[in-house]
């Protein structure tokens, strides 16, 4: 019967994993597309990149920059940090659909991205939080995430100063999109198929 | 000599000036490529600077810098490597690479920034061609022609697939040995994959490059793997099994046709009968075909009516029947359920119903044909518990409405019943007149239905049958007055309730009614409030009033005019001319000479309008 628990919650786990990638994965995909499309329509070879001098606001969170720190990190702290990230994009993300939104000539194709990777955020929080559960369920439910300040920059008046906070969101979303779909695909692998994926 | 020398000098310094000129304004070093294979080192290259001429660019040095967790620092930083690349590179080991930290890096040359470029490194990442390619068999078409082969390889080794920190796509190409063009399939995940219909006779290349799957670029193509297919013996295939599929078909339908042949010409009845039964030919119960085919229709009739299901079609003898059919426009106002609970039962009009009529509810049985069957129709909707049985009967050329003299004789207890309340009457009749159609889409229907005489005064005066002169959208009927002064009627002297009458009648609702009438009407009560009451009322149930009623109704009354109903020749039946609903219809006047000029010279009803102005 224990082994029968195992295999089932095993199977369960896999599943689990296997959702969380292909959703963190669709998600990074329409992070990258939105990027482009702004990018292209609005600040193209304008130099934004070395003009965004500000950071994300996940940057105070001590993420993983290449593969050693990420074999170093221990399992229970990279699934927090993965929550964490999700969690903290939550108001970033309903802020930008709701600006987008308000736009005079609300780009269509952008804010049905914005809007499905809002809602598709959701559900990897769901899930992770699920992963969470079955994989340490010990964990205390730490709510602590890092807080995004940055509407005030995306409703400026100065229309530069306004496209650069877009630029700057677009591109730390890109970014975060990323390392949580990368992030994933490590533990997956480490978790379900120890390290032999 | 000297000429030469001179001319080599000239040719000499002319060529160092060009070089030189060029290089100093367009050969700058610049970056090439900068690249990671596996996302855990990268190295960027530049151009190879050539010195010539006099100037001297100096040694070209290579600065990056990074993004800190929070700031943009712009400390530049030299390049830790600049020999594991080669010539003109800069190696970045693995601690100097991070992914998610943007990177600038910048080209200098005496001092001056020549070129500058920045990035991530998932941006420039293009991994190392795939290994191991090879192919393995799958199958042979059935004609050797064509074969399938499933191609493998690996993954580069230095992309870490096992940890998951990379995930790469692959792409396939091949071709035959002497085309110029390569096939292309669709990226893959896996590292194996079919390719199909390859030809035998051929021989064939294939290569495959990756790329990390959300970013980056295809890396180098791997090497070529070159495809022989082994030529099979073509022709031992075809002669194996060979089955004769040809002569077994021949032979078969020679066989078969052999047979029926056989069977056809054969003597023997009974196989014939049992090959080729005879087609029965149709047959009623109980008719005699001879009979139709002589064309006895009558005859046919009569055995024919003992089914039930058999309604003959007497119409076709009466040729001045027209069929009407009313098509009603609205049907949410023809309250249909109401309308048939209060005319017929549905099964009893169905029993009724003709077989070219498109309405169900219309019974075309005309009123005093002896053929048609007696019908039972019982109102649901009939109030204190009358009853009525309607006896069809015939109706001829401008025939009034006589039925209901007979019928009156018959229910006695109508002639002396003069109930002050009104109660929906229906009447059963059939639209004689030989009159055009009306115009305009307007129509009338035949409506089967029962008659219930509430309306004293028009039981007075009318027939038991009345004609239908008018359907309103609605549903209510509009009786013509048929045959005035009908002897042997007794006339419910209503005059003390005439006026309570007339009341009544304008209570009810959709009421039709000469505007002469109305005017009649009208006076008569002069103290009800007959326009408040007709307003409201005409979006009530129904009522069936007949213009006779009310002209018998305002007969009473003391006005100078003659009373227009009785002495008026309404006709029995007037066409409808326009249907505006649900204010009323507008029937061809043909011959009602209406005393009164101001009014329209159409009789039969008012609208509301009209009927405004009548109103004191």
């Amino acid at each position: 019967a224990g082994s029968l628990l195992l295999l089932l919650v095993s199977n369960l786990l896999l599943y689990l994993f296997d959702r969380a990638v292909v959703l963190s994965h669709y998600i990074h995909n329409l992070s990258s597309e939105m990027f482009s499309e702004f990018d292209k329509r609005y600040t193209h070879g304008r130099g934004f990149i070395t003009k965004a001098i500000n950071s994300c606001h996940t940057s105070s969170l001590a993420t993983p920059e290449d593969k050693e720190q990420a074999q170093q990190i221990n399992q229970k702290d990279f699934l927090s940090l993965i929550v964490s990230i999700l969690r903290s994009w939550n108001e970033p993300l309903y802020h930008l659909v709701t600006e987008v939104r308000g736009m005079q000539e609300a780009p269509e194709a952008i804010l049905s991205k914005a809007v499905e990777i809002e809602e598709q955020t959701k559900r990897l929080l769901e899930g992770m939080e699920l992963i969470v559960s079955q994989v340490h369920p010990e964990t205390k439910e730490n709510e602590i995430y890092p807080v995004w300040s940055g509407l005030p920059s995306l409703q400026m008046a100065d229309e530069e100063s306004r496209l650069s906070a877009y630029y700057n969101l677009l591109h730390c979303l890109r970014r975060d999109s990323h390392k949580i779909d990368n992030y994933l695909k490590l533990l997956k692998c480490r978790i379900i198929h120890n390290n032999n994926c | 000599m000297d000429l030469w020398q001179l001319l080599l000098t000239l040719a000499l310094a002319g060529s160092s000036d060009a070089f030189s000129g060029s290089e100093d304004s367009s050969k700058e070093p610049k970056f090439t490529k900068c690249r990671s294979p596996e996302r855990e080192t990268f190295s960027c290259h530049w151009t190879d600077e050539v010195h010539h001429g006099t100037k001297n660019l100096g040694p070209i040095q290579l600065f990056y810098t990074r993004r800190n967790t929070q700031e943009w620092t712009q400390e530049w930083k030299e390049c830790p490597d600049y020999v594991s690349a080669g010539e003109n590179s800069c190696y970045f080991n693995s601690s100097f690479t991070s992914i998610w930290i943007p990177y600038c890096i910048k080209l200098t040359s005496n001092g001056g920034t020549v070129d500058e470029k920045c990035f991530s490194v998932d941006e420039i990442v293009q991994p190392d061609p795939p290994i191991a390619l090879n192919w393995t068999l799958l199958n042979v078409s059935l004609t050797g022609i064509h074969a399938d082969i499933q191609v493998r390889w690996e993954a580069p080794r230095n992309a870490d697939i096992q940890k998951g920190w990379m995930v790469l796509e692959y792409e396939l190409q091949y071709k035959e040995v002497n085309e110029t063009k390569w096939k292309m399939m669709d990226p893959i995940l896996s590292t194996s994959v079919p390719v199909y219909s390859l030809k035998v006779d051929k021989e064939y290349e294939v290569r495959v490059r990756s790329k990390q799957r959300n970013s980056g670029n295809y890396g180098e193509f791997s090497e070529v793997l070159y495809v022989t297919l082994p030529q099979m013996n073509q022709f031992t295939c075809e002669e194996d099994f060979y089955f004769p599929w040809l002569l077994i078909i021949i032979f078969g339908i020679f066989g078969l046709t052999v047979m029926l042949f056989v069977f056809l010409f054969s003597k023997q009845q009974r196989i014939k009968m049992l090959i080729l039964p005879p087609v029965p030919v149709p047959k009623i119960k109980g008719i005699d075909p001879d009979l139709l085919k002589e064309g006895k229709l009558e005859e046919v009739n009569t055995i024919l009516a003992i089914h039930d299901s058999y309604k003959p079609e007497f119409h076709s003898d009466d040729s001045w029947v027209e069929f009407i059919e009313l098509d009603i426009d609205e049907p949410d106002e023809k309250t249909e359920g109401s309308d048939t609970d209060r005319l017929l039962s549905s099964d009893h009009e169905k029993s009724h119903s003709n077989l070219g009529v498109k309405d169900g509810d219309s019974g075309r049985t005309s009123c005093c044909e002896p053929d048609i069957l007696e019908t039972d129709f019982n109102a649901n909707d009939i109030h204190e518990g009358t009853s009525e049985v309607a006896q069809p009967q015939r109706l001829k050329g401008e025939a009034d409405l006589l039925c209901l003299d007979q019928k009156n004789q018959n229910n006695s207890p109508y002639h002396d019943v003069c109930p002050a309340t009104q109660q929906p009457s229906v009447i059963q009749a059939e639209k004689n007149k030989p009159q055009p159609l009306p115009t305009e889409g307007a129509e009338s229907t035949h409506q089967a239905a029962h008659i219930q005489l509430s309306n004293p005064s028009s039981l007075a005066n009318i027939d038991f049958y009345a004609q239908v002169s008018d359907i309103t959208p609605a549903g209510s009927v509009v009786l013509s007055p048929g045959q005035k002064n009908k002897a042997g009627m007794s006339q419910c002297d209503m005059h003390p309730e005439m006026v309570s009458l007339c009341q009544e009648n304008f209570l009810m609702d959709n009421a039709y009614f000469c505007e002469a009438d109305a005017k009649k009407c009208i006076p008569v009560a002069p103290h009800i409030k007959v326009e408040s009451h007709i307003q409201p009322s005409f979006n009530q149930e129904d009522i069936y009033i007949t213009t006779e009623s009310l002209t018998t109704a305002a007969g009473r009354p003391g006005t100078a005019e003659h009373v227009p109903g009785s002495e008026m020749p309404v006709p029995d039946y007037t066409s409808i001319h326009i249907v505006q609903s649900p204010q009323g219809l507008i029937l061809n006047a043909t011959a009602l000479p209406l005393p009164d000029k101001e009014f329209l010279s159409s009789c039969g009803y008012v609208s509301t309008d009209q009927l405004n102005k009548i109103m004191p």
